[in-house]
């Protein structure tokens, strides 16, 4: 069983096919919040056309500057969230949580359960109108102290955590911390 | 209260003398005459049942540490004595003097120690009652720092850091320097008993031994090999405070030669500027030697059974432990000029500790390969790998045009708004010969890529990187925490990946990746590092219980998407 199982590590590290994807609701809310970043650019834009209205020697004509930020962030908003969400993937295995993530820059992430300090489940605003949770992975680690997982229904993150926590308290090695 | 004893002679605190008088006062296990009073139905060793006090100078050095706010305050006055104006002045110093020295009052008599078998409780606080307690089993380092201050006066401050923290958990300013090291071996007593047992605790704590020292020779040598802009940077960031151009003047009244200099150097710009680098180089180089100086004179390290503990410090002596078990990765740092003569750093990662250090603690500041590597096995075994695996050739394409990108970046600007009027050597504006860095670009990116390596033994992960600093880390397999291969979308279209293994405590600034790995490769050392982990825990729980595996059973295992909600 040891070596085998040992030997699974490397096919499953690679395999594509038990990735699991995050619930599509998150798109929204993703996209809400680009949203609501969107609007904080576009308003000094539109405030500095206003102002430029009625100069005679504007270097831009009314409305470029503001429209084409209008028009970058709505492109933005609804393409990004869509994008992000495919890169998106995760999947608990018996000894590992298994992520990969990454639109620009792919990232793929091991998280060996037994290295699990603590785990929690929040939830925001606007999640929670969506009822998805995230789950929140701390480690001891320096750069990846804290490995979330975004765009999971409660009850599934729940059940994550849930599943982790049994495992923490079933292993059989009793370690510090670090 | 006590009276404070003045120990101005620093030879009473030899470091040797104090190592070797510890484990006798382990073995007496009688409650220790430090303790100012013996529970005598406590059957454990010197418990500090009684809340303490600090010690009674503490006060004396607060309020001598807030005259500085107070004379900011009285400064128009004590510039313009005979002015009627100042009633500001007056009022705040009125103020400072109803409130500021009772606080310090206040704050010194609400505060105290106790420390009892199983935690360390602090209480402070004037207003708010702050009650800390530290459980004792979680303490892993109680660090004794001694300004010059309290040199003097042979005080001490301690700090407390725990496990889990990443700051000082307690920290104890000021106390006796006795009852710093009576703390300290009280604290180390407990956790022996808690963790071995009662039968483990009678036996008495291995002697110290000298692992490494660093005679004033060693120091100045390794200061010299040190040469750092960064403390000249920090030199002139403080000259500007001053006026550099009447204390310049004044230099050069004084002395006539060093005006004919100063004028036939000025004369000629090319003159100046070398004049300028040689005098930099100098400043640095000397900075260099007193920073280090400073901070490794009289530097000891010695094992303590399973701890090491270091001191070192010429004005602020500092004191710490290093439990061999809380060691992260092992550091081996050198420099070009240092390794062309076989000089090292050996340097640990904690968590927790020292946090000025990013985590870093240095054993040995300076010596030589084997006696550095020597000093590593006794760490933790080391098996320093024959051959480094070597990352892509593509990486010095990557860097050269990363940097290449970020000169021109920098450049365009002062190109594009550089006024016709100033110099335009060789008819082009002056910084367009900025471009006459790119070939050390390229040299640079190179050497990079000749510098990176990694290798993967049975013991951990080795990690090659630099090229002012070489850094070599070692990270042992059990010390492994989360694994991650990137790429980024460069990476991708030339095939690319990095890989990177964190730990606990890792550094923010240097850390060990493996940068542009071809993706097959980065891949396939991802796994094996993880099987490594995977492997060893297996072997550790079939140690423990006889069975390599987890208690679960095989449908309660986690695992997501097959889970029952998944679908």
């Amino acid at each position: 069983m040891d070596s085998s199982t040992a030997d699974a590590t490397l096919a499953d590290v690679a395999s594509e096919e038990h990735i699991h994807s995050l619930d599509p609701s998150i798109r929204t809310v993703w996209m809400l919040k680009m949203a609501v970043f969107a609007v904080f650019l576009f308003l000094p834009a539109l405030f500095y056309d206003l102002t430029q209205l009625f100069s005679p020697n504007s270097w831009l004509p009314f409305g470029v500057l503001s429209g084409t930020v209008l028009v970058g962030a709505s492109i933005y908003c609804l393409a990004w969230p869509r994008l992000r969400h495919r890169a998106w993937g995760f999947a608990l295995r018996p000894e590992e949580i298994y992520i990969e993530h990454g639109v620009l820059r792919h990232v793929r992430t091991i998280v060996p359960l037994r290295r699990i300090q603590h785990i929690d489940v929040s939830q925001d605003l606007i999640e929670r109108e969506f009822s998805l949770g995230r789950l929140v992975v701390h480690t001891a680690g320096s750069r990846s102290s804290d490995v979330v997982i975004p765009g999971l229904p409660l009850s599934e993150a729940e059940h994550i955590r849930d599943e982790i926590k049994r495992f923490i308290l079933e292993d059989p090695l009793i370690e510090d911390p670090v | 209260m006590p009276s404070p004893p003045p120990e101005p002679d620093p030879s009473a605190q030899d470091p040797s003398d104090d190592a070797g008088t510890a484990p006798a006062d382990e073995s007496a296990s009688t409650p220790s005459e430090d303790a100012p009073s013996p529970d005598p139905s406590s059957s454990t060793l010197g418990a500090i049942r009684e809340p303490q006090r600090l010690h009674p100078l503490t006060l004396l050095l607060r309020v001598g540490a807030s005259l500085p706010a107070l004379l900011i305050v009285l400064f128009p006055l004590l510039q313009n004595p005979n002015s009627s104006e100042h009633v500001v002045s007056i009022v705040l110093t009125v103020l400072y003097g109803v409130f500021a020295l009772p606080a310090i009052l206040l704050q010194y008599f609400r505060f105290s120690y106790r420390i009892t078998p199983k935690q360390i409780v602090i209480q402070s606080g004037v207003f708010n009652r702050k009650n800390r307690s530290i459980p004792i089993e979680r303490v892993q380092n109680i660090q004794i720092e001694q300004n010059l201050v309290a040199r003097l006066f042979g005080i001490a401050k301690v700090q407390i850091e725990t496990a889990g923290s990443t700051s000082t958990e307690g920290s104890l300013e000021y106390v006796q320097l006795e009852s710093a090291q009576e703390i300290r071996r009280i604290v180390r007593s407990f956790q022996h008993r808690t963790a071995e047992g009662e039968a483990e605790a009678e036996q008495e704590e291995p002697t110290a031994e000298t692992l490494f020292d660093m005679p004033l020779r060693r120091v100045l040598l390794s200061g010299a090999f040190r040469f750092s802009l960064l403390y000249l940077a920090v030199i002139f960031s403080v000259l500007q405070l001053f006026d550099p151009e009447a204390l310049a003047d004044q230099l050069m009244l004084s002395r006539s030669v060093m005006d004919r200099i100063g004028e036939a150097v000025l004369s000629n710009p090319a003159l100046a500027i070398i004049a300028t680098i040689v005098v930099a180089i100098i400043l640095g180089w000397i900075s260099g030697i007193v920073v280090h100086l400073a901070r490794y004179y009289g530097f000891q390290l010695w094992l303590e059974g399973d701890k090491l503990r270091t001191r070192r410090g010429l004005f602020t002596v500092k004191e710490g432990t290093i439990p061999l078990k809380k060691v992260q990765a092992l550091i081996l740092r050198t420099n070009p000029f240092m390794c062309a003569f076989g000089w090292y750093e050996l340097k640990v990662q904690t968590v927790g500790l020292d946090v000025d250090e990013q985590g870093h603690r240095v054993i040995a500041p300076f010596a030589k390969t084997d006696r550095i590597l020597a000093l590593a096995n006794r760490v933790r075994p080391l098996d320093l790998p024959e051959a480094f695996g070597r990352v892509s050739r593509l990486t010095i394409r990557r860097r050269f045009f990363r940097y290449t990108a970020v000169l021109t970046i920098m450049l365009a600007p002062a190109i594009y708004f550089w006024p016709a009027t100033w110099i335009h050597p060789g008819g082009v504006a002056f910084p367009w010969w900025g471009f006459g860095l790119v070939p050390f670009l390229l040299g640079w990116a190179l050497l990079q890529y000749r510098n990176h390596g990694y290798a993967t033994q049975d013991d951990g992960f080795y990690i090659r990187r630099g090229v002012v600093s070489h850094y070599l880390w070692l990270i042992p397999v059990e010390k492994f925490h989360v694994f991650s291969a990137t790429a980024s979308i460069f990476q991708r279209r030339l095939d690319l990946k990095t890989l990177f293994v964190d730990t606990a405590g890792a550094a923010t600034f240097a850390y060990p990746e493996v940068i542009d790995l071809p993706a097959d490769e980065a891949d396939a050392q991802f796994g094996t590092l993880y099987t490594q982990f995977k492997t060893l825990y297996r072997n550790r729980i079939e140690e423990a219980t006889g069975d390599p595996d987890t208690r679960l059973d095989v449908e309660d295992r986690p695992r997501l998407p097959t889970g029952p909600l998944a679908d």
